[in-house]
């Protein structure tokens, strides 16, 4: 079946659409296992979107890109933090900084901001991903924002992994994706950045009885 | 190209090995021979390079000129001092009990690593490469702060790793955006990011993008050298980690950190006007510098007075790269050998102290003169080159950055180019004036702070109960060798070292 350009683009804005959908649900959730599930499923769209950017333009290096995504953060990270949950003493986030509700308002405010910075660079992109861009950028300040907002320590690592999920969508949405040594780079970092909070959290667990990172206040000035 | 090749191999298979050796004599040795390796390496590029000019490697993939050259210089002169420290650090930690023998490996390992990370983010032609790199060196390092496994070093630990990765994250958005840039200009996508291909189009690229490129890359870079306000991880981690690990992170990581910054700066210069990438840059080193001086007034734990001067002299090179011209940035580049000597020195004394004293406190450590003879000097010779006295090098190259700023002032201080967000009514010659006075007093401030804290542990007599004697080791003949580095260097800079300088002047340099 041929996909007309127009339609592909629609596509693509679709599937962005839906990675920016999880990450609200992100927000919204707070048991613990339950925000890695809505991660893989944030991964597993990525996955499509990468995988339609390549067939519609022909980059076959996306392709191993959207392989690699579907191992690693589709399968393998998620897995490992549901490793990590299973050690802890407590699967809920029972006190957040910001409550759900303002959480979820911050966090539209946060994709208006987004499109107003990325705003004037727009017209430059590619016609078939150019509101992706905008999309990324939201998901990596609500990345970033989850980060902020959470205590524990896995949650903290899941909105680094949201941030690093809206990388990869900048990179596939605005360039067709990084060259390919640059790509496997990144994959790596972010597949050993998790191995080393999966452990890092174990170990807080044994040292403070507790991976609320509020605990983590034994330096300061 | 073997030298080239031995830069990366050499770390590489030392770090390997280590991994399957226990005996800690076997361990160091393979650590001291891969230095020598890395060594004779860089004194072989930094002659080829000053012969025959910037030269690319190993298909494109290395490109080294006279700034990257200064780097490895610094990389591979702070790192040597380390391995020396190392050897009497270590054996002492093993004895003690405190490093379980069979943990030695993992520690040379992540070591290596480190090294290794460093030397590939300084070495790479293309930005992404670097990029990759430098997250890695906050993966190596991050169970290296986190090593004594105690709760205060596993909470600096996950502090800096949680920090570093998501700065560092942003930074790779940067990183995206200027490929964005380029992909517009080059047809070849391969090399789109390569720093000797966006030099000769740089011109061309998209402003608008570059410029918010630049923000993402100098707040995210910023985070790993500790420009304040994305410091917080610092003093914490410089606290936590052993104090060879500390002196590598002081000396080298901030360095390498800061020539990511600035090889994008070059970039972004070609296209957009050199008051922009100047004001953000001094406007970070200012805010250092004030909040360092002020913390270092205040501080009661050496290691951490140590950790927040160290901010102070990133600002103060801030400082010298934002104000730029000729003086400016030589005097930044200059400053950043001078702190790295200075700075690893006064770690390797704080590990000493903190070896036999046993706190961190500065009020329970007294009489380090008596109890420790050699230290003391260290820690008196690097707290007064920190403070940039003369006749210590850093004093030339801090008069060297306040004459800049005094004689050009801050480039376009707030962005009035484009959007005309603010502009400030004032006269041109009271904002100079203005801000050397800011600069003169918080160096002022830092200096006090400093020196009355050192003086107050120098002098004195010991607690009962410490030792008091000091038998010399191989660990202080690094000390040794800085510190004369430190005065040779104020009055006589070797003729390599000053055209490797003057020459990553000129690169830096935008006319």
């Amino acid at each position: 079946m041929q996909i007309l350009p127009y339609n592909g683009a629609q596509l693509v804005d679709l599937c962005s659409a839906l990675l920016l959908l999880t990450c609200f649900a992100i927000v919204a959730q707070r048991r613990l296992s339950s925000c890695v599930d809505l991660f893989a499923l944030q991964s597993a769209f990525l996955v499509v979107t990468a995988a339609l950017v390549a067939y519609l333009t022909g980059n076959q290096h996306l392709y191993i890109a959207a392989a690699l995504t579907a191992v690693i953060k589709v399968i393998i990270i998620p897995l490992v933090l549901k490793k990590v949950i299973d050690r802890l003493n407590v699967k809920r986030e029972l006190v957040m900084y910001v409550n759900v509700p303002t959480g979820l308002l911050i966090c539209g405010g946060l994709v208006m901001l987004a499109f107003f910075i990325a705003q004037p660079i727009i017209p430059f992109g590619f016609l078939l991903t150019r509101d992706s861009l905008a999309i990324a950028l939201g998901i990596v300040l609500i990345g970033f924002f989850t980060m902020i907002a959470r205590q524990k320590a896995v949650t903290q690592l899941v909105g680094f992994l949201v941030l690093e999920n809206g990388l990869f969508l900048a990179a596939t949405a605005a360039t067709y994706g990084m060259p390919l040594i640059v790509e496997l780079g990144v994959f790596f970092d972010v597949l050993i950045a998790t191995l080393i909070a999966g452990i890092y959290t174990n170990r807080l667990q044994d040292a403070f009885d507790n991976v609320d990172t509020n605990r983590l206040t034994v330096l300061k000035e | 190209m073997i030298e080239v090749a031995a830069l990366v191999a050499a770390p590489l298979f030392a770090g390997g090995l280590s991994l399957t050796v226990h005996r800690s004599a076997l361990l160091h040795a393979i650590n001291l021979m891969s230095m020598a390796i890395l060594v004779t390496a860089e004194i072989m590029i930094t002659r080829t390079m000053l012969k025959d000019g910037p030269f690319t490697a190993l298909e494109q993939l290395v490109y080294l000129d006279a700034l990257s050259t200064f780097i490895l210089f610094i990389i591979g002169t702070v790192g040597l001092a380390c391995s020396f420290y190392m050897r009497s650090y270590l054996d002492e930690q093993v004895a003690r009990g405190v490093i379980a023998p069979t943990r030695l490996n993992l520690f040379f390992f992540l070591f290596h690593m480190f090294l290794l990370a460093m030397i590939v983010a300084t070495i790479a032609n293309s930005v992404g490469v670097q990029w990759v790199a430098i997250e890695a060196t906050t993966l190596a390092t991050t169970f290296l702060i986190a090593f004594w496994r105690r709760r205060e070093s596993l909470e600096a630990g996950w502090k800096y790793l949680i920090l570093c990765s998501v700065g560092i994250s942003l930074a790779l958005f940067g990183v995206v955006l200027l490929y964005y840039s380029s992909l517009h200009v080059l047809s070849d996508v391969g090399q789109a990011l390569n720093v000797t291909q966006l030099l000769t189009v740089a011109d061309r690229l998209n402003p608008h993008v570059l410029k918010l490129a630049f923000i993402f890359i100098l707040v995210g870079y910023g985070t790993k050298v500790g420009l304040v306000p994305m410091h917080s991880w610092l003093p914490d981690a410089y606290t936590e980690a052993p104090a060879p690990v500390v002196a590598m992170l002081a000396g080298v990581l901030e360095v390498v950190s800061v020539y990511a910054i600035l090889r994008m700066r070059v970039i972004v210069d070609h296209a957009v006007p050199f008051a922009f990438t100047g004001g953000l840059l001094a406007l970070l080193g200012f805010a250092s510098l004030v909040t360092a001086a002020f913390f270092i007034l205040i501080q009661h734990n050496y290691k951490r007075l140590f950790a927040y001067s160290s901010i102070e002299h990133m600002g103060i090179a801030m400082i010298g790269f934002g104000v730029g011209g000729a003086l400016g940035t030589f005097g930044g580049l200059f400053h950043l050998l001078n702190h790295a000597f200075a700075k690893s020195m006064a770690f390797f004394a704080a590990g000493n102290i903190h070896r036999r004293f046993h706190t961190v406190e500065i009020g329970q450590v007294q009489g380090v003169s008596t109890a420790q003879p050699w230290t003391a000097m260290a820690l008196m010779i690097s707290g007064l080159a920190l403070s940039a006295l003369p006749p210590f090098s850093s004093f030339a190259s801090e008069v060297q950055v306040v004459t800049a700023l005094a004689s050009q002032g801050v480039p376009g201080m707030w962005f009035t180019s484009t959007e005309g967000m603010v502009t400030i009514a004032l006269s041109d010659q009271f904002e100079r004036l203005a801000l050397t006075a800011v600069f003169l007093m918080s160096v002022a401030l830092a200096f006090g702070g400093l020196i009355y804290r050192i003086t107050g542990m120098v002098w004195g007599t010991p607690t009962e109960g410490v030792l008091r004697q000091e038998t010399w080791s191989l660990g202080h003949l690094p000390v040794i060798l800085l510190a004369g580095a430190l005065v040779v260097f104020s009055v006589f800079l070797p003729p390599p070292i000053r055209q490797l300088l003057e020459q990553a002047t000129t690169i830096l340099v935008i006319q």
